[in-house]
């Protein structure tokens, strides 16, 4: 094969979403046989431009070139007749069934065109297996009685099988232990020096990348920032690139002295996710929590507002010992969560605005179980006109509404219950720049008047800005408190990282 | 200001949205009746045949009442109401020995004993609940047949000649104000009941939540499992209700009675205007899904079809209201469905 040639090339692509342009004018291209590394903050467009070449968009600009020839990779089976296969963060694998038949599936082979042939079917499995060092496994065996990183492996093994050209890893590594991904990496370079598979590898991670990749492509708000050979760049150099702008004239100044203090964890834990969780926040402080994504943040927040169970630990509100039963006592002691994924866990996108942004409120507007639905319409148009919801109707299904005023339906469902303390997780994911600026005016101005917010962002300049103190937490224990004079992008992304 | 006011005009007209198309059904029942009077004239139009056809509904709608509970709250399904009715049925002529109110008394424990158990299990465990309320259906129809042999028992032999099994089988024939059955005051008095509890309760603002997205209104602290698990105790007692009813209609309590109502429940409570995905609707509504589906079957049984060829159009119209309802929620892009 020609060495010349990009076996991916993409010109000047873009993609928009709307309200928000996700891809700008990108420029990518990836060699045959290298590792390529695509790394950027949350939001920097990295899946948006991994599900273009996955195929999953059928309406952006710009050209794709695969080994010199265009191709408009329109629908994810024209991707993978092009030789291109993903892997993602979470596996794809059949759990229940055999690791031959998860390996296989789509091309089990036959005898006589109606019985499965078990004994070739075990002997191509066990020559896949091998490629990615497992030999040792039976391909008997279910996908659900082997381990995580193995599973991780049966899935490039399923992958290679269709001989692919291109090879995209989404976070591959964020549920292995350091000796699997040591173990992972081994692979990745055994498959490079056996062709010209060429690897797309996302991480948050940075040193991994250091490890494993041959260039790396900085991505920031839709742009193509830097590609470089990973020998001719540092992590200081990287993060520089992924945060650049400065983002704190947009921040108000902060004020350093709080109220008294409002919540207190000591020694909180629920076993498996996180473990020993000291802090307090005072009444008008924004406690910020930054770490990677899977370090428990969310979980923590899950259990200080009673939706899970705490195992071990206390935790004082107002100087007084609580213990949650469930959520509805926690909102009654005025705590509010806001939950991460405002699809799956926030919203109820069938509902109208209205009906969202009362939906907590109902047992406090209730008189011996009477509820006049019309109670809250003070209330909701309040919120509306605050949060500059658009367009301003009530009674507008909220699943038409765009991703940033969905998100501020969801912060007004939370903002209605007059919190003592606001747990944000990730307030502003996927929102455009003017909401943005809304909820972040919002979230200080709760806190001018005396609400204690916790706030969870894996977007840093959003953490760095609007915190007055930061707690780092990764695996699960929090490794690093740092105060707001402290508290740079950069330091905060090199503690998450485990380099502080 | 002029945006304050814009608001208040946009909330009214949606009023007028929202009450078109909850009384949607009622402008198919208009139709109907229409329908129906210039096939039949006065012989559809007189006022014994809607007060007969009504009668023929009330059990129907006494059941869909609390059927819809258990749709509004998003749990498609309670397959074991033909059961619950037959059982509640049973256990009353049974208990008719002891009297007359501890034969009502008996007859609705066993169906609210049916009716925990699926709400425990569905609202706790999550089962799914079509295949749940399935499995206890089978279970109890085996239990009926062991227990009575697979007989059926009257009301006039358990209660001797005593009073107790005269009342019972007066018991749906009582008129009031004049002829008014009883069960249909049963039944209006329930659907205000319901509707005044989905409107105006901090229990059915809460289901319409937990209907529309379980996790999120698990999230926006809704004891989740405790509504779940009442919605099927709800349909319970209306099943009891309604097969108690039934056995003094029949004059005979057994396993095989209230075969059916499943499925014509499902079908009143969802061409009622009721989504299958849960959250939306009315108990007025479902009313009028139990209103249309009598004056259909009305002028299909003056027109000689038989009750057999009626099925197939109930059937019907069932499966094309639920392609209609799954693909408007799907164009609303629904979030859980």
């Amino acid at each position: 094969m020609d060495k010349n040639v990009f076996a991916l090339e993409m010109r000047n692509v873009t993609k928009a979403f709307p309200g928000t342009i996700a891809v700008k004018n990108v420029d990518f291209a990836v060699k045959p046989g290298e590792v390529h590394a695509l790394i950027g903050e949350n939001g920097a467009g990295k899946s948006t431009l991994m599900k273009m070449i996955a195929g999953s968009f059928n309406d952006y600009t710009g050209e794709i070139f695969i080994n010199g020839e265009p191709v408009n990779l329109y629908t994810p089976s024209i991707s993978k007749e092009k030789g291109i296969e993903m892997i993602y963060q979470e596996l794809s694998l059949a759990k229940p069934i055999s690791i031959a038949e998860n390996v296989m599936a789509g091309r089990l082979p036959s005898k006589g065109k109606i019985f499965l042939d078990m004994k070739k079917l075990y002997q191509d499995t066990k020559l896949r297996l091998k490629r990615v060092g497992l030999d040792y496994l039976d391909p008997k065996q279910k996908v659900e009685e082997i381990s995580q990183h193995e599973a991780q492996l049966v899935e490039i093994a399923k992958a290679l099988g269709n001989n692919p050209r291109i090879l995209v890893m989404d976070e591959p590594t964020s549920a292995l232990s350091r000796e699997e991904v040591i173990l992972l990496f081994d692979i990745i370079k055994k498959l490079k020096e056996e062709g010209d598979l060429s690897i797309i590898y996302i991480s948050h991670h940075l040193p991994e990348i250091f490890e494993v990749a041959d260039r790396v492509t900085v991505l920031r708000d839709g742009n193509r920032i830097a590609t470089e050979n990973i020998e001719d760049v540092t992590t200081e150099q990287l993060i520089e690139m992924m945060v650049g702008r400065k983002m704190q004239a947009m921040f108000a100044e902060k004020k350093t002295h709080f109220g008294e203090e409002r919540l207190r964890a000591e020694g909180l834990s629920r076993f498996g996710f996180f473990h020993d969780i000291n802090f307090n926040v005072k009444s008008g402080e924004i406690l910020g929590i930054g770490g990677l994504s899977g370090a428990g943040r969310s979980e923590l927040a899950r259990a200080i507002s009673g939706v899970d169970p705490i195992d071990d630990g206390k935790l004082i509100l107002n100087g007084e010992e609580v213990h949650f039963k469930d959520m509805g006592e926690a909102i009654k002691s005025g705590i509010a969560y806001l939950t991460e994924d405002r699809k799956s866990e926030g919203l109820f996108l069938r509902l109208s605005v209205h009906d969202n942004l009362v939906s907590v409120l109902i047992p406090e507007k209730s008189k011996y179980g009477y509820y006049n639905p019309n109670v809250g319409n003070p209330e909701v148009d309040e919120l509306i006109n605050t949060l500059n919801i658009l367009p301003p109707d009530p009674e507008i299904l909220t699943n038409s509404l765009s991703g940033g005023n969905q998100q501020k339906v969801l912060l007004g469902k939370w903002l209605a219950t007059k919190p003592q303390v606001l747990i944000l997780d990730e307030p502003t994911r996927g929102v455009d720049i003017g909401a943005k600026v809304l909820i972040h005016k919002t979230i200080e101005y709760m806190a001018e008047q005396g609400t204690s917010i916790i706030l969870i962002s894996s977007d840093l300049p959003e953490l760095v800005g609007l915190s007055d103190r930061i707690m780092i937490m990764r695996k699960g224990h929090f490794i690093k408190e740092m105060m707001r004079s402290e508290c740079t992008e950069k330091s905060v992304l090199l503690a998450a990282n485990g380099e502080g | 200001m002029s945006n304050v006011s814009s608001y208040t005009r946009k909330r009214e007209k949606s009023k007028i949205n929202i009450v078109l198309e909850r009384m949607g059904i009622y402008v198919i029942a208009v139709f109907l009746i229409i329908l129906g009077t210039i096939l039949f004239q006065e012989k559809f139009l007189s006022f014994n045949n809607f007060v007969n056809m009504l009668d023929a509904l009330t059990l129907l709608g006494i059941v869909s009442v609390g059927l819809a509970f258990v749709i509004y709250s998003g749990h498609f399904a309670d397959l074991s109401i033909p059961t619950v009715m037959a059982f509640s049925g049973i256990v009353a002529v049974e208990f008719l020995k002891f009297g007359f109110i501890p034969a009502i008394l008996g007859g609705l424990v066993v169906g609210l004993l049916i009716g925990v158990v699926n709400g425990i299990v569905i609202g706790k465990i999550r089962a799914n609940p079509v295949i749940w309320t399935l499995a206890m259906a089978y279970l109890t129809k085996g239990l009926m047949r062991w227990i009575w042999l697979n007989r059926q028992i009257y009301p006039d032999v358990k209660g001797g000649e005593t009073k107790a099994g005269h009342m019972f089988i007066e018991l749906y024939r009582v008129n009031l104000f004049g002829n008014v059955s009883i069960s249909l005051v049963f039944m209006i008095i329930l659907a205000a009941i319901g509707q005044f509890i989905f409107k105006r309760t901090k229990y059915g603002n809460q289901l319409k939540l937990i209907g529309s997205n379980f996790e999120v209104a698990k999230l926006s602290g809704i004891r989740v499992t405790k509504l779940a698990t009442s919605t099927y105790i709800i349909s319970a007692l209306t099943s009891s209700i309604a097969g108690i009813f039934l056995a003094s209609l029949g004059k005979v309590g057994a396993y095989y009675q209230g075969e059916g109502y499943d499925f014509r429940a499902v079908t009143a409570v969802v061409i009622g205007g009721m989504s299958l995905a849960g959250g939306r609707g009315s108990v007025v509504g479902v009313i009028g899904g139990v209103i249309v589906i009598g004056l259909l079957g009305n002028i299909m049984t003056l027109l000689g079809i038989d009750p057999y060829s009626q099925n197939v159009v109930t059937g019907i119209i069932f499966i094309t209201v639920v392609g209609f309802n799954a693909r408007s929620i799907r164009k609303l892009g629904g979030d859980d469905v």
